[in-house]
Parts: structure tokens; sequence; C-alpha cells
């Protein structure tokens, strides 16, 4: 049964029970005309709207989505839309990285007797949905394939020149090692141009230990799996930041954690490494020196500077040195004061909304599903009960569309959203090279700006934002109605 | 000797324009989004850039999508009686014909590991079948090695023509094209591609130097037995998978994995109607084996890469004569952690048989 | 699912503009729908009678009735489908009058609209499971906060009822504004008169323990079973040991101390008992004032207390008492008057607040009941009212009504002429409210028997003459013309605001305050005393303004809700509570982080931790759903499933 052609649009209302539903009856009983396009669905509270519904069906068809619950402090639940003005606001600056006009989801809130108020808010929404017209779908926008610029300054040195440090560090894990289950750090991989986790547990381990560009994987990813027992992990700075944050949402225990840290000068972004190399070439000689690597490579000499060639978190890094450890090694490293926008996020900003749809279009078509973005971030708590692949509750078909995909990276951001302390394991791990990290951190942007330049993963005390609230937000707004 | 026929760098889109004729669907490996981030095989229309560059993704997909729909029901009320429902079924299938352009030989082979499930077993599976029927294979001979490929190990080699209908080989000026089953043979006569006789020694060459880059192969025959022996040495597998993340990457980028799962998606009486999808699956998931009370065999990441691994190396031989893994590599470049299946083949070769049981 | 469909046309209140008939039609096209028909009162007993019916003919498993808002008739179909032999929560109501009928006026539009919210309710019908609600015990035992006249009548009643009652009052003698008050309207019989002997009541009932000057410091549990912790302030007297005898009040040398009782109108001793007939009649000290505290020597007290009953090193106490159930009657306080600079901002002795006035006429005040003004203590010839000081004033902040300012002005008014003959006294007001029972009859006595002159208008100055008398300049709006009084004596009738601690005392209760921090009602109109935290009720003037008998009625109806409440041994819990599936928890703890209510706590499974939702504790708002990413804890009733197939029933393209 669809909208009727031409009249309406297709909107949908997610309204509190107790308020805003009864405002709805109140403007009801006072007769209070109102626009036929909205369709209300009844919800105990505003807290009760995860923002994935909206998101859900603004890809699925909606041209627009209202939420309305009881004004702050007017709560039938006390909080619920304390909870839900942080989310909420949250999503709206997150919509448009999708590609999606963040005037087509608005919050605000109604009391049971605000009838007039209700009926202004939907013949004002109304109007505003129409005059923007049906929304443009995903499946419709021809792919554009645009790749970042990644012409790049850097906020700290970027190098390797800390291996120097790595025996004292060694040593300081062999010392510890008895008491330990085992140290995480890592290994060389396959080839010398490879670095895998490494589980230390002897010390004939600890001398495998290796320390260095490659060192791309943030080994905080195992950490909630050893909860409950002694462990060690060998940190970059954004490794850290991980464990800090799982210490925030009391996922690991600080006293069964501990950290060994060196001053990180930057990992190198293989994909990149990739594009002079080939994906499959025969590495028989990796060098280090202080300003990057050399790569031979079925016999050619390359030459990769880390200026050049570091991942793209690695040139907007402001904590090379890790934010929490127990045994630092290495010289300290000096980070410029500034902020910089992540290589595509900023391509993304750059680009128009209907551009950006027309990019995860062409971003999506190419994902699998393998999910090694999801099982790679040391955030996702999950693990094996995600809700991508659950059928109670079933948020996910198992349709091979890019709509289901995109969804599926919305899920996730949002889940990290406050959280999520941008290492890049997402786009790291991706087999496709999606670059699926800048969802995450246009959240993590607005995140900052919302609430007083938090940054997820710096202090071990922090409350997550979207796990909290004010009784007044600094910069949370109400929409006017006029 | 088999139909060679001969092209030219410069001729290529000439010749996938032949390929695409009658209806065909050619699939080229293409860069995505550019500078080889990623190379996925697409279908090729006149003017698109394509690469020859080994896919990151498989060409499986030509025969098992990912998700395909096997059949659509719509569900309809007798307006008099709405108790009374009818149901029609749509489980019509299209099985275009398609040309796989330029995958390599471990690719090829990944269709004949597949075809035995699902074509030599009790039932054919018509899905399949009739995929695989309408699928032309034009393959790439590798000119090297790498440092994930490991195809000789278990039977293949940069050159091998099994589960291909034409080999495609780089020489000087252009490629020689060979044709190895008749429907090739079929093909190439079809082409105005002149012959390609006089530079099939060059391609025989380059053959064999690619051949020549290879490490010396270790021999893995008694993997299948080792491997059955080792199932129940919990800790060896346990070493083996410490750093194992449980995703899909290694099963989703492989060319030979057939596993999948049925879902119905979307209710009969609405506008879309509903459909039954047979979707890939990943035995690297704890959902796997989740049994519907909540029990679950294979609990541990461990016991799940034994289930991948044992099957491409024991089980599926056993029941077919053959690795099911065709060396690709794929499960190695393509992981996260870099989780290495030949050192997990070749430790489980060295174990101690004392320690195994 | 064999789902029965009812489009009610609600007489011509939905078939009016929405064709019923044809919404019908369509619904017997939705899934699992097997019978639809378009009543027309479906609220009506045939209606009613009609479900019934159509559930045993049609062996229906749930119904969906489309009519008004849930809001109204939820819990009546709910009850219809029950006696049929259903689960009441396989029902679902879409709302086609207040969000279809009633708003929209073009007829195809609103069919198309009604079918679709029709739709909504049957998919998510599809996705219902029957609840069972579960029993547990109830103390019976309720804690009365506040010891004004309203939650001295709740204590009496729900005592008398046979319920022990814990009275918590912050200050030292119950009574609050009432016992301040000289004489009530519209009778004009004395305050202390009438109030006294209730007082004396709570002191004497075996059913009440009385806590004077203690405060409610925490509360926790649901309905039944609260646990609350209550800090009884040191008071540094043993009130076990003392008689209320008085001598340390007369010997204290700290006789400069403000005497919070008489508002401030005269002094008092830094030992105190606060009114002859206070309850408990006991001492306390100020220790802001005293100089055993302030000077650390005097001790005078302590030798002069026959009891030996002085305590300085008393400490504040906490207790803590198990109740099932908890009346707030918290009263009020006045606003800060003195924002309005135009009335001299509190800096003239002579113009004071009504309630000043009280103590000032009231014989157990500082003047011994004579009306005497503050600066000189001469007898004021002309007195000026002025009426809503802080009341209905946007300016200020304060845009509603407080109720009985009205009438104890006039009653003040009477007063004054009884005490100065022959004094002349001026109302300035905004409009007259006396709508009570013999509330208009007594504004017109102040008139017209004693001479009182009312001036419709506002005060726009007030300002001393220099010779001890203030000018008090207005304009008295009937005639349109300026006013200007020279008055000995101005009284402002301050308006009222919530006591202060209200909305921290809301945030331990769990329930909902406005904006100005009155508790709220359930109901506006038809659950005045409830609040939508089971178990909590409201009484008197903390919930809005009213007098004393609407506060000793809503005190009264108070205790008859505890006394309903505990007339059952065991409560219904409400099913529509979270769950846990502990086989998706991996026990992240966001839930229990965000739990407004506390009602997620963690707990080991098999070696495992994981949530559990304390069943009698969760209100059900689904806060823990939206945040477990793992869908984990569903919401009954509202799981994300029952959401999904809402919205895809909307958005499916």
């Amino acid at each position: 049964m669809p909208v009727l052609k031409g009249k309406e649009l297709r909107i949908v209302g997610f309204l509190c029970n107790w308020c805003s539903y009864g405002g709805a009856d109140t403007a009801g009983v006072a007769r209070a005309g109102q626009p036929t396009d909205l369709r209300i669905i009844r919800v105990p509270c505003s807290g009760r709207v995860d923002p994935l519904f909206i998101v859900k069906a603004l890809l699925n068809g909606a041209d627009g989505v209202l939420v309305s619950g009881c004004h702050p402090r007017d709560c039938h639940y006390a909080a619920g839309n304390f909870y839900a003005r942080r989310r909420l606001e949250v999503l709206k600056q997150f919509l448009p990285v999708l590609g999606i006009d963040d005037r087509r989801f608005e919050y605000t809130w109604v009391s049971a007797s605000e009838g007039q108020r209700w009926q202004q808010v939907v013949t004002v929404f109304t109007e505003r949905i129409h005059k923007l017209g049906p929304a443009p779908r995903l499946e419709d926008a021809e792919p554009l394939l645009k790749m970042a610029d990644m012409a790049l300054t850097s906020l700290r040195p970027l190098g390797t020149g800390q291996t120097a440090a790595l025996d004292q560090l060694k040593e300081a894990i062999k010392a510890k090692l008895p008491e330990l289950e085992c140290v995480i750090g890592w290994q060389q991989g396959y080839d010398g141009a490879h670095t895998v986790p490494l589980f230390m547990k002897t010390p004939e381990d600890v001398d495998k230990l290796i320390w260095g560009p490659f060192n791309v994987n943030n080994p905080a990813v195992y950490l909630p799996s050893f909860k409950g027992k002694k462990v060690g992990i060998v940190v970059k700075g954004c490794d850290s930041r991980s464990v800090v944050e799982l210490l925030q949402e009391n996922l690991i225990r600080r006293e069964d954690v501990t950290i060994f840290a060196l001053p990180c000068e930057g990992t190198l972004d293989m994909a990149r490494v990739n594009q002079t190399l080939g994906r499959y070439s025969k590495i028989d000689k990796v060098t280090y020196d202080e300003a990057g690597v050399t790569i031979t490579a079925d016999g050619k000499e390359h030459r990769f500077c880390m200026t050049d060639c570091a991942q793209g978190k690695c040139y907007g890094c402001t904590t090379p040195m890790a934010v929490l450890a127990d045994m630092r090694a290495g010289q300290p490293v000096k980070v410029e004061p500034g902020s910089r926008t992540p290589p595509e996020l900023a391509l993304l900003d750059s680009m128009s909304l209907e551009e950006r749809m027309a990019f995860w279009r062409g971003q999506m078509e190419r994902c699998l599903r393998c999910y090694a973005c999801r099982n790679a971030c040391p955030m996702c708590v999950c693990r094996d009960f995600c809700v991508s692949d659950s059928r109670d509750p079933h948020w996910m078909s198992q349709e091979d569309s890019t709509r289901e995909k995109l969804f599926f990276q919305t899920i996730h951001a949002l889940h990290l959203a406050g959280r999520c302390t941008g290492c890049g394991e997402c786009q790291r791990a991706c087999p496709v090279g999606i670059p699926i990290l800048a969802l995450r951190q246009q959240i993590a942007r607005a995140v900052g700006q919302l609430f007083d330049d938090y940054k997820a993963g710096l202090n071990p005390t922090a409350v997550p934002p979207l796990l909290g609230y004010e009784l007044e937000e600094k910069n949370i707004h109400e929409r006017d109605w006029k | 000797m088999s139909m060679t026929r001969f092209v030219t760098s410069d001729g290529l889109p000439g010749l996938l324009a032949f390929l695409s004729q009658n209806g065909r669907r050619v699939l080229v490996p293409v860069e995505k989004p550019a500078n080889k981030r990623s190379v996925v095989f697409e279908p090729w229309s006149k003017g698109m850039p394509f690469t020859l560059e080994k896919a990151t993704v498989p060409p499986k997909a030509a025969v098992l999508p990912q998700s395909e729909t096997l059949v659509r029901y719509k569900k309809t009320k007798d307006p008099e009686n709405p108790e009374r429902v009818t149901m029609s079924l749509d489980d019509s299938m299209e099985a275009q014909p398609t040309v796989v352009f330029a995958c390599r030989p471990c690719d090829a082979r990944g269709f004949a590991v597949l075809d035995r499930p699902y074509l030599q077993g009790p039932f054919a599976d018509p899905y399949y079948k009739a995929r695989r029927e309408a699928l032309t294979v034009v393959t790439l001979t590798c000119p090297s090695g790498c440092n994930t490929c490991f195809c000789h190990w278990v039977g293949g080699g940069p050159s091998s023509p099994e589960g291909s209908d034409v080999l495609m080989t780089g020489v000087e000026g252009g490629y020689v094209l060979q044709a190895v089953t008749p429907r090739g043979e079929e093909l190439l006569a079809a082409s105005s591609l002149p012959d390609g006789a006089e530079q099939f020694p060059l391609a025989e060459a380059a053959r064999k130097a690619a051949w020549a880059t290879l490490e010396p192969a270790p021999d893995i025959k008694g993997a299948p037995e080792k491997l059955a022996a080792l199932f129940t040495d919990a800790e060896f597998w346990q070493n083996w998978t410490d750093r194992c993340l449980s995703c899909g990457a290694c099963t989703y980028f492989c060319p030979t994995c057939y596993c999948f799962s049925i879902t119905d998606e979307g209710e009969g009486l609405s506008e879309k109607g509903g459909r039954r999808l047979r979707s890939w699956d990943n035995c690297m998931s704890s959902l796997f084996t989740r049994e519907a009370s909540g029990h679950n065999p294979r609990m541990l990441k461990a016991f799940r890469m034994r289930n991948r691994v044992s099957h491409k190396f024991s089980t599926y031989p056993e029941n077919w004569g053959a690795f099911s893994c065709n060396g690709c590599g794929r499960c190695i470049s393509n992981c996260p952690v870099c989780l290495d299946i030949r050192a997990i083949v070749l430790a489980a070769l060295n174990a101690d048989q004392a320690t195994a049981e | 699912m064999r789902i029965g469909v009812f489009i009610c046309h609600c007489g011509s209140n939905i078939g009016g503009t929405v064709d019923c008939a044809k919404v019908a039609e369509i619904a017997r096209g939705f899934p699992d729908v097997v019978y639809a028909d378009d009543p027309m009162y479906t609220c009506a007993e045939p209606g009613q009678a009609a479900i019934e019916a159509a559930i045993h003919e049609h062996r229906l498993d749930g119904v969906v009735v489309a009519s008004c808002t849930p809001r109204m008739h939820e819990p009546t179909f709910r009850r219809t489908v029950e006696r049929a032999g259903l689960n009441r929560y396989m029902f679902e109501m879409a709302n086609i009058r207040e969000h279809v009928s009633w708003i929209g006026r073009d007829k195809e539009a609103n069919t198309n609209k009604a079918a679709e919210l029709v739709r909504l309710a049957v998919e998510k019908l599809r996705n219902n499971k029957p609840l069972a609600a579960k029993s547990f015990d109830v103390t019976k035992k309720v804690l009365v906060i506040g010891g004004g006249v309203a939650g001295i009548q709740a204590a009496l009643d729900c005592a008398d009822g046979g319920v022990p009652v814990i009275l918590v009052e912050r200050e030292a003698t119950i009574g609050g504004k009432m016992a301040k008050l000289d004489k009530t309207f519209p009778t004009v019989d004395c305050s202390a008169c009438i109030l006294g002997p209730k007082m004396v009541d709570v002191a004497q009932h075996p059913n009440i323990t009385l806590y004077a000057y203690s405060e409610v410091e925490d509360i926790s549990g649901y309905v039944g079973n609260f646990t609350v912790k209550i800090r009884k302030r040191a008071t540094y007297v043993d009130w076990s040991k003392c008689t209320g005898c008085g001598a340390c009040t007369e010997k204290c040398p700290s006789k400069k101390t403000p005497d919070a009782f008489n508002e401030f109108t005269g002094p008092t001793t830094a030992i105190t008992i606060a009114f002859p007939q206070a309850i408990p009649k006991k001492a306390v000290i100020n220790a802001a004032h005293c100089r055993q505290f302030v000077k650390g020597k005097c001790g005078v007290c302590a030798k002069i207390c026959p009891t030996g009953a002085i305590s300085y090193d008393m400490q504040d106490e906490i207790v803590t008492e198990e109740v099932g159930s908890i009346v707030a009657a918290t009263g009020y306080d006045l606003m800060d008057w003195t924002v309005y600079e135009e009335y001299g901002g509190g800096r003239y002795p002579d113009v004071i607040t009504s309630l000043q006035y009280e103590r000032i006429m009231s014989a157990s005040g500082p003047t011994g009941g004579h009306i005497v003004r503050p600066s000189d203590g001469r007898e004021p010839q002309k007195v000026v009212f002025i009426q809503c000081v802080g009341s209905r004033d946007r300016s200020v902040g304060r845009p509603y009504c407080s109720g009985f300012c009205c009438m104890y002005t006039a009653k003040q008014a009477v007063l004054t002429k009884d005490h100065i003959p022959n004094s002349q006294s001026y109302v300035f007001y905004m409009d007259i409210r006396a709508p009570g029972k013999m509330y208009d009859e007594f504004t017109r006595r102040a008139v017209e028997e004693y001479g009182t002159e009312y001036i419709r208008g506002r005060v726009s100055s007030i300002y001393p003459d220099g010779n001890g008398q203030y000018v008090v300049m207005g304009v008295d709006t009937l005639l349109g013309e300026p006013v200007e009084i020279r008055a000995d004596l101005v009284v402002l009738a301050v308006g009222i605001e919530a006591s202060k601690g209200s909305p921290q005392l809301a945030e331990k209760l769990r329930i909902s305050y406005d904006h100005y921090g009155f508790f709220m009602e359930s109901h506006v109109k038809l659950k005045p005393v409830e609040t939508n935290t089971a178990g909590v009720f409201l009484a008197g003037v903390c919930q809005g303004a009213k007098d004393i008998p609407a506060s000793v009625a809503q005190g009264s109806a108070a205790a008859a809700k505890v006394l309903a409440l505990f007339a059952r041994d065991k409560l219904e819990s409400d099913p529509q509570i979270a769950q846990v599936d502990i086989r998706r928890c991996v026990n992240c703890g966001k839930c229990i982080r965000c739990c407004p209510f506390g009602a997620i706590k963690e707990v080991e499974i098999r070696g495992e931790g994981k949530a559990q939702v304390i069943e009698t504790v969760c209100q059900g708002c689904g806060l823990c759903t939206a945040t477990c990413p793992q869908g984990a804890i569903q919401l009954s009733h509202a799981t994300d499933n029952q959401i999904l197939a809402e919205v895809n029933a909307l958005c499916q393209c």
C-alpha cells in the first residue's frame, strides 16, 4: 500500500507513548487539521528509538522521519529523552556523510498537552519534506568512484627510528612474563612486509617481537577474550586508546592488563605500498632506516618514505605515545598542535549529498560481507552475536544489495558512536579497500563537536558520551518550528 | 596441437567485444575504485577499462552468486474469503551465457572444485548446473608466482588448464589463446583472430619461465591422514588460531568455498513478495554450526579453523580425490592477520604423531 | 496466526471522513487476517460482544481494533479479548480517529492512511507474544513525605486504615504552612484550633512513626518494596529526654536568632521550640547561631536543662525503612518576591508578604496578635494588599495562578478591619478567583460588610514618602485612571512555587515534575493523585496550587489509593518489561549503565557474567533495548522485531 501518488510522501514518525503520542491525540481532539502524510509508530519512550530504525526507514524508502518525545526533564522514564537527545543529534550529524539530507530527519519534544505545537510540528515538517521532494534512492545513483587525495603533511614526525628501544622493551616483557598468561605483540608474517599478531608465552617468543611501520594490527582486539586473565600487551599510541576505551566500558580490568609501549612513528598504508608493488608480488627483502623502508620485490628495489606512505590516520594522530602504559621505552615524540580532517573524510566533505550517495553506491557494490571490518574492530564487543546475521532481532536480510551492505556499515558506525578511537582497523582489514573509516570519523567528529571535544579512549574514567547525558546540553538546541 | 589464436595487446577490447556477442555476459577484472585498491570481476561493456591483474575477488560468483534468489513467492488472498490464501511460486532462473575473462589458473581450477559436489554428487544442483553449463572460462596464465601463491603444492600451476576452456598467455606484443576444451575451440573458431601457432612456442616458453619462478613445493600427500589424526588435538588448533579474528575473509575470497545458507526474506503478501535466498555462508563464523538450542559444536575458533583446513586438505580429498584448495593464496593475502593456511598444513605434516594421539 | 480486524466508525467521528468498509476490505488482504468488519461503535457493549463472538467463531488468536487512541480504550479492548480467552497482549490498536479522521479532510487520503495504520498494527501483532504478569509480595507500610495538612491527612487516614505510617518532616514540627496561618477562609476560624487536634492525633497514633527534622536521603526499590533512607538531622537535643518544658529557650543568650517559623518577623533564641502547639514539642538548637557552636563556649542550655537532654556532639543519623508505598506531600514555598524592584525589592520594612502578615496577626506570633508595622511598631491605618505578586506573571517566569491568594487576601482584609476598626484596606487585583463553596460570598462580604476597596489594576511602584508612609502608585483599569494611595503597610500576596528541593526529591522518587518543580500526576483529570511511578502518590500543593480543603481531600485520596494498593497481598508486575536473551548477552554492561531505574544487574550464570532485569523495578522504557548493540535485551511488546515490522510495513521499497 503505497503513499498516494502525487499527494503524499512517505513520512514516518516515532512518538513516545506518554507525551508526544498524547500531544498528537490532543491535536486530534482539537480537530487541529494536519497533512496526511505522517504515519505514527508508537514507542514507549524516545529513548527506545534506536537510531538504526531511522536509518532503516530512510534507506528503505522513507522521505522523512520525525521522532518526538517528552520535553527534557519531563520524561516519563526520568531520563530516556536525555539519552535520545544525544543519540538522535549524533545521527542527524551522521546522515549527510551517507548522502542523506539531514533535513529529512528531525527530532523534537511535544508534551501531551501541546496539541497546537504538534499540529505546527507536523505541518512544518511535512512542508519541509514536500519541498525536498521524494528522497533519492541509493540504487538509483550512478556509482561514483573516487579516491581520497593522500598528499599530506603530518602533525608529528613519521619514521622508523624507534626500533632502537626494542631490546629494552623485550627485557621488560621477559621480566614480567612469568606473571602473565601471555603478552600480545607483533611478529613477522609470511614475508618482511607483513607483520602479524604475536602471542608471547616464553622468552623465545619475546625474541620474535618486532617493532616498525608494518605493525598495523591493533592487538587490543584480543584483550576482551582474555577477560579475567592477566595479560600483557604491546601498544602503539592508537592501540593504547583502544585499551583505554575497553577500560572505560569495563570490558577489561586495569589490574589484569600490563601495557608495554613504544612511541609510534606511523604505520605504512599497505594499500598504497601495493599500488607500486602490486598485490601479488614476491617480496625478497625489507630494510628499514630512519625515514622509511626499502622493499625488494620481484627483483626490484622500491623505496617507501613514511611521510608519503603512512596510513591516513597516522598523519593526524595526536597520540603517538601510549595514553596509558605500565612500561615505556624509546624517545618521546612531539606532536604539533592543530587539527586535521582525515583524507577520506575530507574527500566526502568536498562532495555534494548526491555525490556522497553515489560514492557509497560505488564503494559498497564490491563488499562481500566478509565482516573483516567488524571482526578487526577492537570495540566490536558483540563478537559472535552481531545483529547483522541474527533473525531475532532481524535487522538485516541476507540480500546481496548495496543497501544492506551500507546499512551494515551504518550499524557498525552507530554502535561505535562515541566509542570509536579511530584506529582504522576496519578499513585496513577490508580486503577490497572500501574507505569505511570515514563513516566512523564523521561520527567521531560530530561527537567531538557536540561534547566538549570528547575523544574516545583518552581517559579511562570518562563515561562514553552516548552512555551518559547532561540535563542541559551545551551544543544541542531545540529546533524552531515556525 | 589444439587450436590457437593470437591477439595483440591493443586487440583485447576487440576480443571482449567479440566475446560479448550473442547476449554473453563477459566478466573482466576491473580495478575498484582505482590504483589496484581492489580488483573485481564485473560485466564488461564497450569502452570500459579493465585490467589483467590477478583479481582480489575470484570469479566464483559467476556460478555461485554471493546471494541468489532460489524461489520467489507471492501470496494472494481470496477477497471473498480472507482465510483462503493461494501462493504462487516462481523458481525460474536466468543462466545468462557468461564468459569469465582473464581469471587465473587457480580461479579456473576453483570451478573444477565446485563442480564435484554441485554436479557429481547424488544430486546435481540445478542452479549451479545451469550457470556452469552457460560458462566459458578464458584463463590468463601467470607469469610468475608470488609470496602468497602455492598452486603447485596442490596439483595446479601457473599454466594449469584444469577448469579452463581457453588458456591465454602473454608474449611479446600480445597474447596467445589456446583452446583446451571443445567449448574453447568452438569459441576461438568463431572469432576472427589470426592463428597463434607461430607465437605458441613463445607462450610455452613463458609458461616454463613462470614455473621456474616457483619455490620447490613440499610434498603434502600425507596431509589428509595427518589432519584427520590431529582432529582431537585441540592445543594444536588453538596454537595456530590464536590470532584468527573469526571473520569471513578467507572463505568469502576463496574460489572453492561453497557452503551456503538459505533464508526467507520478505512477506508473500507484500508488493515485492517473498524471496528464498541462498547466500554464501562462512564456516569461520560461530553461527555456522550454532544449533537452535544454542549449543554449538564448534564454539571455539580453533575448531572452526580445524574444519576449514581439514575440509580442504582432508575430508574433501577423501570424498573427491583431490584437494579442495587450489593454492590461490587469497585467504592469506586477504586475511586481516595474514593467517597462513600453508603454515598450518606444513605444521600438521610435521606434527609429532605421538602428541596427536 | 488468525487475526481479526475491527474498523470502528465511531458514529460519524471516523466514518465521516474515512471509508471504514473500504479499510476493512483492504485489511482482509493483509497477512494472517482472516476476518474484518466495520462496526458502528466498537467500544460499546454490542461492539465488544461482537469481538468476543468473532474470536470464538473465527478462532482468532489476535485482534486489531482501529478506532480512537489506544490511550483511551486499549485497556478496554484488552479486557474484551481476555474475556474471550486471548492473552491481552495479542491485541493491537490503530488510531484512526485522533490521528486520521479528526485531522484530515481528504477522505481518500484518510482511508488510505487508515488502512496503512491497520497494516502497521497487523504487522506488529504478528510479532506479538502472549505475556503473563508475575506476582510479588507487598510491604504494607507507607512513607508520607511532608507533615503539612495534606501529609497529616494522608498519614492519619492510612493509620486509621490499619497501615503503619512513616511520616517524615523536614522542619522541627509538623503542621506545615497551615500551622503558620492565623485564621482560615471562608469561615474565619482559627487555623491552629482546627489543625492542632490533628497534629496531636499524629503524635498519639500507634500506627504513625514521626521523623521530624528529617529528610529523605535515598529511595530504591519499586511498588510494594521500597527501601527508604532517612536522614535524621542533628537537633543537638536528645528528644527522648526533652520534655518541651522550654526552660532552655528562656535562658538562651543568643536572642537575635532569625525566626524561620515566624517568617523572620521577629527574632528568636538559638535553642527553640517553633510554637506552643508544636508536634513534636521538642527543642532544637540552630547551630549557625548558637554560641556554643559559633564561639565554642556557652553551654547555658546544657546547664539549665532539667533532664540533661542537650547533646552538642550529636551527629546526623541515617535510618532505613522498608515501605510498600510513598505519598509525597511536600507542599510549597513562596517565590522570591524581591525580584520586584517596583515594590522595593525587599528594602522597605513595611512591605511584607502575606505569610508574614499571618504571623503578625497570629496570637502566637511575635507581636502576640497585635497588628503593628515592622518598622516602628505603630498600628497601620491604611493597608494596601497587592495580589498576583509572582503569580500569572510571565515576566518573572510564573505564568500560573497560585490559586488561593484571592481568598486569603479577602480574609486578611476582613481581619484587619476586625483588629483595627478604623482602618481602611485596599486590594489591587487582576481578577477575583473565588470558585469554591462560600468563596464568592466571602469576598463580597469583604467588600460589602468590611468596606474593603477593590481596585482592578496593577501597582507600578511603591516608594516611601519620607513621612513614614508609602506611596503606592497604580492604575484602576476599570476607570482607566491612575491611583495613588498613601499606605502605612503593604501586604504582598506572593505567589507560590514548589518547595525547595522538589526536583531532587522527584528524581529520588523517579517521578516527573513540571517546569516549575511541581510533581506531575499520572493524568490531569483521571489520575490526579497517582504518578507515573507505581506506588508513589501525591497530596497537596506539591502537585500544584490548591487550598486547604483541596489539600485535605487529596491527602485522603492518596490514602485511599494506598489502602486500595495494600488491600491486595500480592501485586502483579507489568509484563511489558525488558528481557535478556542470555545466549546473546556478552555482559558489556551498557544497559546497566543506562537504565534510569537501576533495574538491570549483573549476575553470574554458569560462570559467565550476564545482565539480568529485576522485573519489578523495570518500568518498560526500552532505553536498554536501544542501547544494546547485540540486541540481547529486548523490551517485551516493543521488541526490535516488532518495531522493525512496523518500519518495514511502511518502508518496503
